[in-house]
Parts: structure tokens; C-alpha cells; sequence
């Protein structure tokens, strides 16, 4: 018994043609509207290394890789992704009045076809029941206030299972028909329906067939208006996923060799400084709107937005995709909205973020989330000059004293005195200091131990001293790209003229700016964080060091762990049992601190380094050991805040020495 | 309104100050645009906007020190030229000779306001702009925290003890310009590159003859090494031993 | 023995206590002539510690006008063959002082911390050096507040001014009184500051406020306080307030985080009172004191 056959004197195809002609229309021709408006964006040429990216899309796409990394949600979606993947093909059979299974059956494959099918459906219908209990029964937190769109789709696309295991029973009942084992759920449901009378029947399977076509062709038409932009939307943003490091950033101008134009040559007529409209965006930046699924993964881990500002990692990309839509007509005439970006995105928000890039790394399509505010501060700062304050110091400070407090450069090396260190000669390492190390009372101790250590250890090192400059990372993630460029290119000078090829830091600011992004501005080197190198020398026994005793956690900073990529030095070289947080390594919690914040005044109510220093306390450790001059002071204000003064703060370096077996 | 800023180019507040034999050593310093005459460089770009006309940059300094990128700066928020007089035997302490000089220039332009910082950071003597006024005949009004131009007649905060005295005038006058007169703009990176297409004239000058005072002797306060901790039996007694020392050593209270 | 002019201000009727000082200082000079200017100045102008006044009184004088006073003054000068002229270092007279030595095409020392026969000394760079002179010609000089005694009043000789008073463009509208307890932060030459040590908000206001006011200085504050609700952020002092380079720092109950530092390490001179022996603040302070502050600031308040 099928559905195929005419409807008031018309052929059932007749109808399904028509309907067939609206969805798909109305589905391509919005779609279409989509890939218009993402190619007004600038270019980013990332059609290369086709193998690596192929791989990338069969695990991260079509494996979902980070999908299921969410246990519950993950897996459910997994379900259904998999499932409606190998359902997808059912379509064309049931568009075509079985025609494909007939022509799979002249190749001997209709048998395993309609295997794949069927637990392909039976996959889609258990990840939705497990969706909709998530959604209904267990209703996480951010999901709550969150529209009932997600739930209709899900009782739809139900409805398209169910629909599709009625038809295919259909099939196997009636005159001459038999159950096909090789659809098992259709065999359960045609053995559930075989004593209905024929005409019911055959009605069920009529309506069960138009109610599976309908709900298709009205997924088509409803994909590209709601979050379901994502089942197309996650292809090129997997595929094209960023091949540079985690958190470096783009010159203003490049060579053809991907080298940044000197600040001397750049030509300002043709340049665009961040990010205004919604065309300085690149097309991949754009593309993200359009890929994202509102799981909420950004949010949850974003120490801006659990920290009560405005600042939802989430809305920024929701907002690039509902700007595109609401001035798409005025955009593709190539006029300007009277609503910048920087409008839909607020200011608030803009100079709320720490790029910690935990909503980077937590989302599972490839997001890129931090850019697009970088972007838009490069705008704020260098194009229309409106910026907090507190950042005009800042920039002043770095100017004319290259470090952000606007102490005497002349000061820079004072805390080296009397330690008989190499300064401005070559030596193997060069121990790249900081400005927190240099100026800072607190920090200054860092560097003493971490000296002391390297020359206990006979490790051949300088420091620049008075030639160090700041390595202009509050100025890059506070927007003013090019005072960072100026002081880039001084610093790879200096360094360059020293023949530096090795550098220690203690901060992994510099860490990551020096190591990963002067590269573009001439300056290669082998960076390593200090707890790397003294962690070598502790296992090579260079130093002998006994293992710590207190009560400690580590806290991972961020431009250490999640986006430097180590999180086992620093531990190994503390030594002794440490007692993890509950967000610790990639996933550790921002101190607050960086992408410039700690130079800006944050609202005393809501501050992100409270929040991690409740975190520390919990474990019930004396110490928090750190590994960032900018955790040092976060996490010390933060304690203090919490009236746990006893509990200290130190870094890695100093509870080495302190352990020193003499 | 056409309006001339005096800029004094000072070293960096952050300066290693060295004294060898009784003078102050200036090799090391760096020098940047004295922050109280980026007030009056910003009220002239504000009155410029309002009402029209042009702002001319008047500089004095040495021949020897490149001042170019930090001058610029100030054409980049909004000032439209820059005319720096450059003098061989330049001294930043010399208020009578330096006023002489800048009158006289200014006396070549054409001018309703002249306008200037009220002290610059490096002798904080608080003369030159004064000085100016009177070498011009013109009034001044020193000290001034707001200013407002309508119709011709300037309106004038200044600060006085326990006050402020309000006072007008016509033009022409000399403003002295405090801090928190204004917000000094940020200039955009691309104000900063259109600003080298700007006009930035250097002149050379001849030093003059004058009645200035020259500096027999500098010194450094006392060298304070780390920092004391006053030590007593009583509080009573830290006290008065802190209060001592703030009086005869610092000379502060 | 030259001949010494001061220049007296007054203030309501009373002479200011600033220019009994710098008659005090001139008295050690020479030969002193006072001159007051004003509207209805007699009975304070009379107090001016002087053997001989001059009382330029008139109603066109009742505010201070640069051109009208430099114009009697300089007249005055030349008439008595005066050398030097003193000043305090007032809003008026750091504003008249120059007026003058350009009209008289003499040397100009502000703002002195000694002035006597034996030559002047003046801060630089915000005091971090200090300038000697020992100028041999007609000079006009302004002295600080505070530098000396102040002389007492006794009854010389008085003398109306009879000169031309100069045309001015200048016109005094109002005069806005902000009490002298209101010491603008980012200017003052004192900033008492306080931090978490206070414990409360009342402590800063019972402690820190009536300390700055009698210090006749501008009362500062940690991020810490002002996060916490006790102050205004307007008092606050650091990296991400108000940046302040007074000539004394008194922080009281700070530790001293190098955000704090950012915003005052330009100061002349740092004190520090806090229990805490290895606060940070002690590295940067000139002088400290270990100890309670509620014992501490109740002693140090009585001295001023």
C-alpha cells in the first residue's frame, strides 16, 4: 500500500512537484540572500591545506568532535545528525514514488539502503526524545527563557520520523505485500497497524506521507531563518576553520608573504582599521552568524558574561547575523545603515572581553567569537578615537615610558641589582622580562627567583634592561594596533641586534606576543615560559628541588594554557600534589585580567577575578600558585576581596626557590 | 577667531634627573609637549570648530632635540600649523627672553587669542605665558579652569583661594590654561597620518639679551634611599618624629 | 640695604597670612615698602608688616585686574627705587609676579621655598630638584606659603598711591566662593589618601576627611575603598583614577598594589602609615610609620 497514487482526480506528483518547487525555491533563494551578504565581506584566503582541512571536517564536522563533549546535548545531536545523514537519501525514494529503491535494486543495494535508513531514523527519533528531555524534563539553566523554537523543531522532525516508519509499514501491508526485515522498525510498526482495516490504512499511510513532505518542505523553508542555519551554515565554518594559533591576531596590512607592512609604509588611504560595518568584516568572520547554534557553550564559560556584564560571547555572533538580516536589502545595494556594528554590538560589550578565548575553544563549529571584538576596538580606538579613558593613560604610558604604569624606563633593570645579571650582551637565553617584572614590587620578586633559579642552575642568560620595552599586548588587545606595531618592530630590533634566537619569560603575555605573533614583524625565536624551562632543569636535576608541602592549586592563565598549549610544566615543575579547581588546564577561568582589562575600571560588583577566587578557595588549598603577573594581582585583589588574606598567592618561580635543596 | 598656542616642549615627568657639579643634566631627556598646554591646544581646536578661523602652533626649543612626532600630534586633534622657532642656546628657564622671542613672533601673526598652559612641567614658574601678555599689551587671565567665547567677549573661571573668579574681556587677551579646563581629544590614526601633510615650519632664532635669573646652583632633594621607617616607643612619638622630618627634612608641610 | 616692596593681599579685614609672611622674609632684606590694592582696603592694608604702606584704594581695584595692579606696582617700583619685590606665591601673585618683572624688564623667581639676602631657592620638576639663585639685579619673586613666620602687624607710615591706574578690558563678574576645605586632587600639594585599613566608611570620613582639611589637603583614596562604597570615585587615586604628583603623599591604610603606585609615584615625598610591615607601599614610601592608624591619626591630627 502506497501513498502514490491521484488525489482528486490529480497524480499524487502533481501536488508534490508544486510543494516540491515552493520549498526548494524558497529555501535556495534565502539561501542565497545568505551567501550574498557573507560575500560583502573582506577576504581571508583560507582555501589551503585541503588535507589537513578535509580532516578537520570529517572529525570536527562530521565525527562532531567537540559536539560531544557536551555529554547530553552532545550525544543527542550526534543522534540525529548521524541519523538524519543516512536518512537523507528516504527523500529522494519518497519524492520519486520509490524509484530510487527500484533503481538501488537493479545494483543489488536496495537491501542495505534500506538498513542504513531505517537506523537512521531510529537514531534521529532516539536523540530527539533524548533532545526533548533535555529541553522538557532536565531544562538546564540557560535554557530556560530561551524561546519554544526548539522545541517545535524537535516535535517536527519527530513528525518526520514517525511519518517515515508509517509510510514504509504502509508499504508492507496490504494485497501481495511482505514485511521487509531489512527495515526492522518498519516491520514493528507495519506488525502494530496489520489489523486496521485497509481503507483506514490506507488513509494513515495518505496522510503520514503529506504530513512527511510538508514537515521537509517546511524545514527547507524554515532553515535559513532560524538557528537551523546552522545545518549549512557549520560547512564552510568548519571546513575553513582558522589554521593560525589560538589568539594571534592580524597585522593592519600584509605582503604578499603574509609579512606585516612596516608602520612606516602603511598606506592609510587604503586601509581599513577595524571593524565598523558589517563589509570590513572577512567573509569567514561573517559566516560564523550564520553557523551558529545557540548551544550556549561561550556563554557558559565566558568570564565577562558570569560575571554580570553586558557581554554575551553569544549575542555578538547572534547580532552579526540578525544585522545582516535586518539591513540585508539596504547592505546588498551597497548603502550603510544608520546602525554600525559597534551600535549593535554596544561599547559595553566591546571593552568587556579579557580574550581569554574560552567561547573560541568551547565552541564545537568554529567560531570565532574574540576577533570580532578586537576588530571592533581597532575601530573604536584608531578610527573614531571613543575609548575608555583609562586607556588614553595607557597608550601615553606605553608611548613615552614603554610599560603601562608610566614609570621612568631608566627604572626598567633596577630590580636586577646586585644579582650579577648579563644585561644587553648575547647569552643563550634572553630572559624577556616584562613590564610587571620590572616595575611592579610584587612581580619584581618573580624575576629575582626566576633569575636566581636559571643562574643556580648555570644557564647562560641576559636581559635587555633599559632597551626591553613592553611587548605591546595591552596596547594590540586594547585596538591600538599600531602603537603595538611600533613597539613590536623596536622590540625585534633590539632583540634581533643581540642575536636572539631563545627567550625566557615569565609572563605569558609576552609569552605569546613575542613567541607567536612578532614572527609577522620580523622577530622568530623560541619562546619558552619560564615554568618550562625550570621544569626541565628540575627533571634533569639541575635544580634540586623538594616537592611543596602546602595545600596548593594552580591556576592556569590563560594565555598559557588554553591558548599557549601547556599546562603540564608548570604543575610538574610546583611538584607535590596539587589540588585541582573544578576549571582547571584548557578550561581553566580567566583571572579577569587580560585583553587589556586590567587597565580599565571594572564595576566593583562584577568582577570576573571574585569569581575565580571563590574557585581557589573551594579547593581548600593554603596557596595559589600562578604563572602570570597579571594572576598575581588579580588573584591577590580577588582573595583580599573575599577577606582570605592568609591564603597566598605565588608564583611558580618562588615556591621553586623556596624549595631549593641547598 | 584666529588663536596661536605657545608650546613648550618639557622633558618626560618620568626623566632621570641627574645633577653633575651643580647643574641639572640634560642628556638623558626626552621630551614631549608639557601637558598643560595640550588644555589650550584643545580649547583652541573647540573654539575653532565652533566659530571658524585658525589655529597656529608657536613653539620655542633647541636646534639639537627632534620634536617633530610629538608636536604633530597636536596638529592630528584638530591645531592647523606648527611654526617652531629654534634657538641654539634654547633654555627652558629663561621666562623674560623666551617671552620676547614668542611676542615678537606672534606679533608676525595675525591673532584674536593667544592661548597657553599655565605652567610647563619642567620649572613650573608659571611666567612666560604672563610675560607674553604684557610684552603684547594685552590683558591676561591666568589660572583658568573655564572658558566660553560669545560675541567677542571671552568669559573666564579662574581658580583663586577658596574660589573662582569669573572675568571677562574682549579680545585680544592671553588665556593661561589648568588642568581639567578640557578632555584633550585622542587623535584617530588617520588624523595622526593626515596630520604630516599639515604646515610645520622651523625657524631659526637668535637668542636676546635678558634680565632672567641664571641658576647658580642645582641639587637633588636629599637622597632617600629606600625609605625610612620611623621607629619610637609611643605613637606620640612616631608622630612627632614623622612631623619633623616632613618639615625639616622634606620641607613639605 | 636695597629697597624691598611687598605686595600684600587681603582678605576681607583682615591682611593674609601669606603676605605677613613674605614681610616677615623682606624685612631680612632691606628697607620695606607695603602696597595693598584693593577697594576699602584701609583697615586690612594697615596690618601689613611694613614700615611704610602704600594703599592703592579704589574702586576700580576691588578685583584683581593684572594689568591695573602691574601698572600701580610698577610704578611704585620706580618711583621708591625698589630692587626687589616679594610676593606670596598666590593665585594673584604668581599671576602679578611675572606681569610685573616683564613690565619692568626684570628677572622673575616663582614660587620660592627660601628667600633672604643670601640668595632664593625655587623647586624644579615638581621639587624633585631644587634651583638656587643669587641674583645681583632688580628681581621680583613670589614665596611659597608656609616657607616662614609670619611677621607681625605694627603701625608705620601710610601713604595713598597718586599714580595713573591703567585702562583694562578685564571685568570681575562674580566671585564664586567653594570654601577652602575643597582642595581640587589632581593640584593639591598634600593628598592625605586612605585605604582598606580604615575598616569603614565612617572612619574615612571621621579620620581622613578632617586630616586633609586641616592639612589643607585633598583627600584621596584606594580603588579598594571606592569599590567598596566609602568614597566617591572621584577621590580615587591610581591607574585607573586620578593620576597625582603632590609634593606630600600621605597614605594611610594602603598597601600599595602597583595600580595604586601608578597613580602617585610621582609624588615629591610618600609617607605611609599602615600595621602591616611588608606592605609594598613601604618600598616606595620616604617615611613610614609601622603601627595602628587608629592610634596614629587622632595623634597626628592634633598637630595641625
Amino acid at each position: 500500500m502506497t501513498p502514490f497514487h491521484d488525489y482528486f482526480g490529480i497524480s499524487w506528483y502533481i501536488y508534490l512537484l508544486i510543494w516540491s518547487f515552493i520549498a526548494v525555491g524558497a529555501h535556495v533563494y534565502q539561501v542565497g540572500f545568505i551567501v550574498k551578504l557573507i560575500r560583502l565581506g573582506k577576504d581571508d584566503d583560507r582555501f589551503n591545506s585541503w588535507k589537513q582541512r578535509m580532516k578537520e571536517f570529517l572529525t570536527d564536522w562530521l565525527g562532531q568532535r567537540k559536539v560531544v563533549e557536551d555529554k547530553v546535548a552532545g550525544y543527542a545531536h550526534a543522534l540525529i545528525f548521524w541519523g538524519f545523514l543516512m536518512l537523507v537519501s528516504d527523500v529522494i525514494d519518497l519524492g520519486t514514488g520509490g524509484l530510487f529503491a527500484e533503481f538501488l535494486g537493479m545494483i543489488f543495494l536496495d537491501n542495505i539502503w534500506n538498513l542504513i535508513v531505517d537506523i537512521g531514523y531510529l537514531m534521529a527519533g532516539v536523540g530527539i526524545l533524548a533532545a526533548l528531555y533535555r529541553r522538557l524534563i532536565i531544562r538546564p539553566e540557560k535554557l530556560k527563557g530561551t524561546s519554544m523554537e526548539g522545541v517545535l523543531i524537535l516535535f517536527a522532525i519527530f513528525g518526520i520520523v514517525i511519518t517515515a516508519f508509517i509510510v514504509e509499514a504502509g508499504y508492507m501491508l496490504g494485497e501481495g505485500a511482505h514485511y521487509n526485515n531489512w527495515e526492522p522498525i518498519g516491520v514493528l510498526f507495519a506488525k502494530q497497524m496489520q489489523n486496521i482495516d485497509s481503507a483506514t490504512l490506507q488513509t494513515i499511510v495518505d496522510i503520514s506521507y503529506w504530513a512527511h513532505m510538508i514537515l521537509i518542505g517546511g524545514f527547507l523553508i524554515e532553515i535559513p531563518q532560524t538557528k537551523h542555519s546552522h545545518l549549512i551554515g557549520t560547512i564552510p565554518n568548519v571546513m575553513f576553520q582558522d589554521h593560525d594559533e589560538m589568539g594571534t591576531m592580524t597585522p593592519m596590512q600584509v605582503d604578499e608573504n603574509d609579512i606585516a607592512v612596516k608602520t612606516d609604509d602603511l598606506d592609510f588611504e587604503k586601509l581599513t582599521l577595524g571593524v565598523n560595518k558589517f563589509e570590513d568584516f572577512t567573509w569567514r568572520q561573517l559566516s560564523d552568524g550564520w553557523a551558529c547554534t545557540a548551544c550556549a557553550r561561550c556563554q557558559d564559560v565566558c568570564p565577562a558574561y558570569n560575571s554580570g556584564k553586558t557581554l554575551n560571547p553569544m549575542q555578538i555572533i547572534m547580532d552579526v547575523k540578525n544585522y545582516g538580516k535586518e539591513h540585508g536589502n539596504l547592505l546588498l545595494a551597497g548603502e550603510a545603515p544608520d546602525e554600525t556594528i559597534v551600535d549593535r554590538f554596544t561599547p559595553d560589550a566591546i571593552w568587556a572581553c579579557t580574550t581569554c578565548y574560552a567561547c573560541v575553544s568551547a565552541c564545537p563549529v568554529h567560531i570565532e567569537h574574540v576577533p570580532k571584538l578586537t576588530d571592533t576596538r581597532r575601530h573604536l580606538v584608531m578610527e573614531a578615537s571613543v575609548f575608555p579613558e583609562e586607556l588614553q593613560n595607557l597608550f601615553n604610558n606605553l608611548e613615552r615610558n614603554s610599560n603601562p604604569w608610566g614609570i621612568g624606563a631608566h627604572k626598567r633593570a633596577d630590580w636586577a641589582e646586585g644579582l650579577d645579571i648579563k644585561i644587553g650582551e648575547p647569552a643563550e637565553y634572553l630572559f624577556y622580562v616584562g613590564c610587571a617584572g620590572s616595575f611592579d614590587e610584587r612581580n619584581k620578586n618573580v624575576s629575582r627567583a626566576t633569575a636566581k633559579l636559571l643562574k643556580k642552575a648555570g644557564v647562560d642568560f641576559s636581559i635587555l634592561g633599559e632597551m626591553e620595552m613592553c611587548n605591546g599586548d595591552p596596547a594590540r588587545r586594547a585596538g591600538n594596533e599600531f602603537l603595538f606595531q611600533m613597539m613590536a618592530e623596536m622590540n625585534v630590533d633590539s632583540m634581533n641586534s643581540l642575536g636572539t634566537l631563545k627567550v625566557i619569560t615569565a609572563c605569558p603575555h609576552c609569552f605569546h606576543t613575542i613567541g607567536k605573533e612578532y614572527e609577522k614583524y620580523g622577530g622568530k625565536y623560541e619562546v619558552y615560559h619560564h615554568s618550562q624551562v625550570l621544569n626541565e632543569l628540575r627533571q634533569k636535576e639541575k635544580l634540586k628541588i623538594k616537592n611543596f608541602e602546602d595545600k596548593v592549586t594552580f591556576h592556569d592563565p590563560c594565555y598559557l594554557g588554553r591558548i599557549g598549549g601547556e599546562t603540564e610544566a608548570p604543575r610538574e615543575a610546583i611538584g607535590g600534589d596539587l589540588i585541582e579547581m573544578e576549571r582547571s588546564r584548557e578550561k581553566s577561568f580567566c583571572c579577569g585580567g587580560g585583553g587589556a582589562q586590567i587597565w580599565m575600571e571594572e564595576d566593583a560588583d562584577k568582577r570576573v577575578n571574585e569569581i575565580r577566587a571563590k574557585e581557589a578557595v573551594n579547593t581548600g588549598a593554603d596557596c595559589v600558585a600562578v604563572g602570570c603577573p597579571f594572576c598575581m594581582t588579580m588573584m591577590s585583589d580577588g582573595l583580599k576581596t573575599l577577606g582570605e588574606e592568609q591564603k597566598t598567592v605565588k608564583d611558580i618561580s618562588e615556591i621553586m626557590l623556596e624549595n631549593l635543596e641547598v | 577667531m584666529n588663536i596661536a598656542v605657545l608650546i613648550k616642549m618639557v622633558p618626560d615627568t618620568e626623566s632621570k634627573l641627574e645633577v653633575n657639579d651643580g647643574k641639572l643634566s640634560d642628556q638623558n631627556f626626552k621630551y614631549m609637549v608639557n601637558p598643560y598646554d595640550e588644555f589650550a591646544v584643545e580649547q583652541a581646536v573647540q573654539f575653532k570648530e565652533a566659530e571658524g578661523g585658525k589655529v597656529t602652533l608657536l613653539t620655542l626649543f633647541s636646534e639639537d632635540n627632534s620634536i617633530d612626532t610629538d608636536l604633530r600630534k597636536m596638529l592630528a586633534i584638530g591645531a592647523d600649523e606648527i611654526i617652531a622657532l629654534r634657538q641654539n642656546e634654547y633654555k627652558g628657564d629663561k621666562p623674560l627672553a623666551n617671552a620676547k622671542i614668542l611676542s615678537d613672533a606672534i606679533k608676525e601673526l595675525d591673532v584674536d587669542l593667544i592661548l597657553c598652559g599655565i605652567q610647563g612641567i619642567d620649572y613650573y614658574q608659571a611666567a612666560t605665558g604672563t610675560m607674553v601678555a604684557q610684552m603684547l599689551d594685552i590683558p591676561n587671565i591666568s589660572g583658568v579652569t573655564k572658558l566660553e567665547y560669545n560675541n567677542g567677549t571671552l568669559k573666564a573661571k579662574r581658580q583663586i583661594e577658596g574660589g573662582l573668579q569669573t572675568i571677562e574681556t574682549s579680545t585680544p587677551a592671553l588665556i593661561t590654561c589648568q588642568k581639567d579646563m578640557n578632555k584633550v581629544r585622542f587623535p584617530a590614526l588617520k588624523d595622526i597620518m593626515m596630520s604630516k601633510r599639515k604646515p610645520f615650519t622651523n625657524k631659526t632664532v637668535e637668542s636676546v639679551e635678558s634680565n632672567d635669573i641664571k641658576t647658580s646652583e642645582s641639587s637633588l632633594p636629599p637622597a632617600r634611599d629606600g625609605g625610612e621607617i620611623i621607629e619610637g616607643e609611643t605613637a606620640e612619638e612616631k608622630v612627632n618624629k614623622l612631623i619633623e622630618k616632613l618639615k625639616m627634612e622634606a620641607k613639605v608641610i | 640695604m636695597s629697597n624691598v616692596l611687598v605686595i600684600g593681599e587681603i582678605d576681607g579685614t583682615d591682611i593674609k597670612n601669606i603676605s605677613q609672611q613674605v614681610a616677615a622674609v623682606a624685612s631680612g632684606m632691606g628697607e620695606v615698602t607695603g602696597l595693598v590694592i584693593g577697594s576699602g582696603i584701609s583697615e586690612a592694608g594697615m596690618k601689613l608688616a611694613a614700615g611704610k604702606i602704600i594703599m592703592a584704594d579704589d574702586e576700580s581695584l576691588e578685583n584683581y585686574d593684572p594689568v591695573k595692579y602691574a601698572s600701580i606696582a610698577s610704578y611704585i617700583v620706580k618711583e621708591n627705587n625698589i630692587q626687589t619685590v616679594l610676593l606670596g606665591a598666590t593665585s594673584m601673585g604668581k599671576d602679578l609676579g611675572p606681569r610685573l618683572a616683564a613690565e619692568l624688564n626684570c628677572g622673575y623667581i616663582g614660587d620660592c621655598l627660601e628667600a633672604s639676602s643670601e640668595g632664593f631657592v625655587r623647586p624644579n620638576f615638581a621639587g624633585k630638584v631644587l634651583a638656587r639663585s643669587t641674583p645681583k639685579e632688580a628681581v621680583v619673586a613670589t614665596i611659597r606659603n608656609n616657607a616662614y613666620p609670619a611677621g607681625e602687624a605694627w603701625s608705620g607710615s601710610v601713604e595713598n598711591y597718586s599714580g595713573n591706574i591703567a585702562n583694562s578690558t578685564l571685568n570681575t563678574t562674580e566671585i564664586e566662593n567653594i570654601g577652602s576645605g575643597t582642595v581640587e586632587l589632581t593640584e593639591a600639594s598634600i593628598v592625605v589618601s586612605g585605604g582598606r585599613g580604615l575598616e569603614n566608611a565612617e572612619n574615612y570620613d571621621s579620620m581622613i576627611r578632617p586630616l586633609a582639611e586641616s592639612m589643607g589637603a585633598a583627600a584621596g583614596a584606594s580603588r579598594a575603598i571606592v569599590d567598596a562604597g566609602w568614597v566617591s570615585h572621584s577621590h580615587q587615586v591610581g591607574q585607573t583614577g586620578k593620576t597625582v604628583a603632590p609634593e606630600l603623599y600621605l597614605a594611610i591604610g594602603i598597601s600599595g598594589a602597583i595600580q595604586h603606585l601608578g597613580g602617585m609615584s610621582g609624588s615629591k615625598y610618600i609617607a605611609a602609615i599602615n600595621k602591616d610591615p611588608d606592605a609594598p607601599i613601604f618600598k616606595v614610601a620616604d617615611y613610614g610609620i609601622v603601627g595602628d592608624l587608629f592610634e596614629i591619626l587622632p595623634i597626628l591630627k592634633t598637630k595641625f
